[in-house]
């Protein structure tokens, strides 16, 4: 006989259900088996209706993030051998985000606050095809190379206290990614994503818990983009305060 | 049919996960930081009654409960500064084209600082005590 | 979105965070060992504290000790109860959190001019 696991995994019809409840099944076990191997041989041998997204396979496409355990996970890179010890494993959609269904979420609310930040580069003047690219030496390449390995998975989101609490706030992903571009020597854009740090749903609802970046599957670190943002916006907070005193426009 | 179930923090979601009870139990270092801070200003307004008031202050601290106030002040501010310094090289980060600075060493340099500061303040007191006694 | 105002109370919670982390746990071991220190002659601590405090740097120094970590604790407790779902509006509580660092502040202040 097979060694087999017991996976619960949580589910959510709207058609049928008020709140998520939990199934049990038991997963033939193998060394090499992923979370993600494990529910797509519940859907496939077991039961056909189990929802759950994913696509590449190899921790690249960030669609695959579940709460593993209580911890946000993404499922093809977490593998059932770590859990052994364990009486079960516990598969729940992502913390924070609605749930569409079983193990599928709603994580538009992290898409919007990513295009809120202006996340490309921006120019004062674009420079002409014709002249080539900007160039860019591989020292100003590492000031922002971890900030730009993001895959949008959400995981950082999940762990996130301060999104849980109030959604409006900016989030982990999103505030990276503004670093990534203010740090890009070729990028002219900062203070225009100056006044997104700024506000309160910016850099500031942040009160550095860290889980963020220990969940991070790319290694990004959003909790020390965030707080060089802050830095950053400590800075801005006082060149507006002298403007002000000396006549100028409130920015 | 779009109905998403929509989750919502719960109040006691911090007791939920090691990672959010290591962050609640730094940020409660505040809560006898806090009362030790009021304890420093009764000293001083006592000092400003003179120095009967103050020595009879002096005496207080002897007492078990302010004894209990620092031995718990002294554990929040060990965890707080070694916390604290953990997280600064994430913040002060000196990466610039004329002086570049490893992580590491600035977070080596903070821990160095931190323990030559916090031990000189207690050596120097001590001999100041010491050599005021002496006259 | 608007600007927030909470780099006022972030740069002094740093300010505080970094003072009690180089002389926090130096500062809570001296005053906890200070009536045995002074038991030889408790006048000379009296008036070797009234030496530091009659110096404006001494003033400055302790002025710094109290003030700082006021805000940085206030600054943590304040979060720390928004954290714990308190079902109470913002502001009051920031008023009270901040408002009294402020208040704590200058009436040290005070004291310190009065030696
Ligand atoms: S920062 Fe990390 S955890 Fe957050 S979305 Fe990007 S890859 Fe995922
Ligand atoms: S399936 Fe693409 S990241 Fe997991």
């Amino acid at each position: 006989m097979t060694e087999t696991v017991t996976v619960r995994v949580q589910r959510y019809r709207p058609e049928e259900d008020t709140a998520p409840w939990e199934q049990s099944f038991e997963v033939p076990y193998s060394e090499d088996l992923s979370i993600l191997d494990a529910l797509n041989q519940i859907k496939d041998q077991q039961d056909p209706t189990l929802s759950h997204r994913w696509s590449c396979r190899m921790a690249i496409c960030g669609s695959c993030g579940v709460m593993v355990n209580n911890e946000p996970k993404l499922s093809c890179k977490t593998f059932l051998r770590d859990y052994r010890e364990q009486a079960a494993v516990t598969v729940r959609a992502l913390d924070n985000f609605p749930i569409e269904r079983d193990l599928v979420s709603d994580i538009s609310g992290f898409i919007d606050h990513l295009e809120t930040v202006q996340p490309w580069l921006i120019r004062s003047e674009e420079q002409p095809v014709s002249a080539g690219a900007y160039p860019q030496t591989p020292e100003q390449m590492q000031r922002y190379a971890a900030f730009s390995q993001c895959i949008n998975c959400g995981l950082c989101y999940a762990a996130c206290p301060q999104f849980g609490r109030d959604p409006a706030f900016l989030g982990p992903g999103a505030l990276a990614l503004a670093q990534r571009y203010n740090l890009d020597s070729r990028d002219e854009g900062a203070a225009q994503r100056m006044q997104w740090l700024n506000a309160g749903e910016g850099v500031w609802s942040c009160t550095f818990v860290g889980y963020c970046s220990e969940v991070c599957p790319k290694d990004v670190d959003p909790a020390a983009a965030i707080n060089r943002g802050k830095v950053a916006s400590d800075i801005n907070y006082a060149v507006n305060l002298l403007n002000i005193l000396r006549g100028k426009d409130d920015a | 049919m779009h109905k998403p179930y929509i989750q919502r923090q719960r109040a006691d979601w911090w007791l939920r996960n090691p990672a959010y009870r290591r962050y609640m139990l730094r940020e409660a270092t505040a809560l006898p930081l806090f009362l030790y801070t009021l304890l420093l200003m009764s000293g001083l307004f006592q000092f400003t009654r003179g120095e009967a008031a103050f020595l009879q202050w002096l005496e207080m601290l002897r007492s078990p409960w302010l004894l209990a106030l620092h031995g718990l002040a002294l554990a929040a501010a060990l965890f707080h500064a070694v916390t604290w310094i953990a997280l600064v090289p994430k913040i002060l980060v000196i990466d610039t084209d004329r002086l570049r600075v490893s992580p590491a060493a600035v977070k080596l340099a903070h821990q160095v600082g931190a323990v030559v500061c916090n031990a000189g303040l207690l050596l120097l007191a001590v001999l100041l005590l010491r050599a005021a006694a002496g006259n | 979105m608007r600007r927030s105002h909470e780099p006022v109370a972030w740069s002094l919670f740093g300010a505080g965070g970094m003072l009690l982390a180089f002389i926090g746990p130096g500062l809570v071991l001296t005053t906890a060992l200070l009536p045995w220190l002074a038991a030889d002659d408790p006048q000379a601590t009296h008036a070797a504290i009234g030496a530091l405090l009659a110096h404006p740097l001494g003033k400055l120094l302790v002025l710094a000790c109290v003030a700082l970590p006021l805000f940085h604790t206030l600054h943590r407790i304040y979060h720390g109860l928004h954290d714990l779902h308190l079902p109470a509006p913002r502001l009051p509580l920031q008023l009270l959190c901040y408002g009294g660092a402020t208040l704590l502040s200058a009436v040290t202040g005070w004291w310190l001019l009065q030696v």
